[in-house]
């Protein structure tokens, strides 16, 4: 039997982060790496999450470090601008060279 | 969620997501009519005038447009700042766009000068294929304009006014349609320009209800 290697093809999704890993904060990341940001209810309609459903994986993601929330002001609303940032990118980044590795290596 | 790994087709629904409440096809209607109308205003204001009074005409749309976006689609689309690949596009648009208005006017003034002739009982038949290439040079701007912006309906309008050039001429030269049939064949598309941006605009409003969101904390 092959010694197990982390860095051999589907071993490498035993590295995936698990942060981004979970359907619906890859789809918030995919949105957030295509713009320079976005303000809370933008992203809500792209996803089509529930205002609840939204607010717990940003908060996760914020925890993570990956993304950043600025409450502001819009005339008299409030408004919460959300951008990724650099720790945010490279994860992201990193997340999908592992997703893209593997995927190749597998058969037809 | 099954586009989700495509980074193209996510930051091509941002922007498409910006342009879903049809008030770009409302503004492009209101600059179609002007081919429809001058001609009308021609006889007693004059081929400068007729065109020129349409500047406070577009300036109130805009004017509209702009506040319609503010109070209407901006509490319930939200907002989004687009990331460099998209505003380098956007560029690249504006560029373009500036050019082929250019070539536009010049080949405008140029076709006009030479060819309208007001006579007592009408504008005289333009040469052959003029309206053909005035049709086919609308075509080919809304199309460049579609494939730079990604915004597919531009197909479909530049198909629509580059016949509305063909037909119109045809119903000039067939039927004796006043005015090259411009106010017939243009008029019917910037009405339906207009319409399809007012049945999308009226869709965009149903489908997301103005409620009191905006930040994390409700």
């Amino acid at each position: 039997m092959d010694e197990f290697n982390p860095q051999d093809g589907v071993n490498l999704l035993a590295n995936l982060d698990p942060v981004i890993h979970a359907p619906a904060r890859l789809m918030i990341l995919t949105y957030l790496y295509v713009v320079e940001s976005v303000d809370y209810v933008f992203l809500m309609n792209l996803t089509g999450l529930t205002w609840g459903n939204l607010a717990t994986h940003l908060s996760r993601l914020e925890e993570a470090g990956y993304i950043e929330i600025q409450k502001t002001f819009n005339g008299k609303k409030p408004q919460s601008i959300l951008i990724l940032t650099k720790a945010g990118r490279v994860a992201f980044q990193a997340y999908k060279d592992t997703m893209k590795k593997v995927l190749d290596d597998l058969p037809e | 969620m099954k586009e989700m790994l495509s980074l193209k087709t996510a930051e091509r629904r941002v922007f498409q997501a910006t342009l879903a409440d049809g008030l770009w096809d409302v503004f492009l209607g209101s600059f179609v009519l002007i081919f429809a109308i001058a001609p009308l205003l021609s006889r007693s204001l004059g081929d400068f005038w007729s065109s020129i009074i349409f500047l406070p005409f577009w300036g109130l749309v805009y004017l509209l447009i702009r506040l319609a976006r503010e109070k209407v689609v901006a509490p319930r689309l939200g907002t989004v700042h687009f990331g460099e690949h998209r505003r380098r596009r956007l560029q690249r648009f504006t560029i373009v766009m500036v050019i082929v208005n250019l070539v536009a006017l010049v080949a405008g003034i140029v076709a006009f000068a030479r060819f309208n002739r007001i006579t007592e009982s009408g504008t005289a038949p333009m040469p052959g294929g003029l309206s053909s290439l005035l049709g086919l040079f609308m075509l080919m701007g809304f199309s460049l304009a579609a494939y730079l912006l990604d915004f597919p309906r531009l197909y479909l309008y530049g198909m629509l006014l580059g016949a509305a050039s063909v037909v119109g001429e045809w119903l000039y030269q067939n039927h004796g349609a006043a005015h090259h049939g411009y106010p017939v064949a243009f008029g019917a598309a910037a009405g339906l320009m207009i319409l399809a941006g007012l049945v999308m605009f009226a869709r965009f409003v149903m489908v997301h209800p103005a409620e009191e969101k905006g930040n994390l904390d409700g």
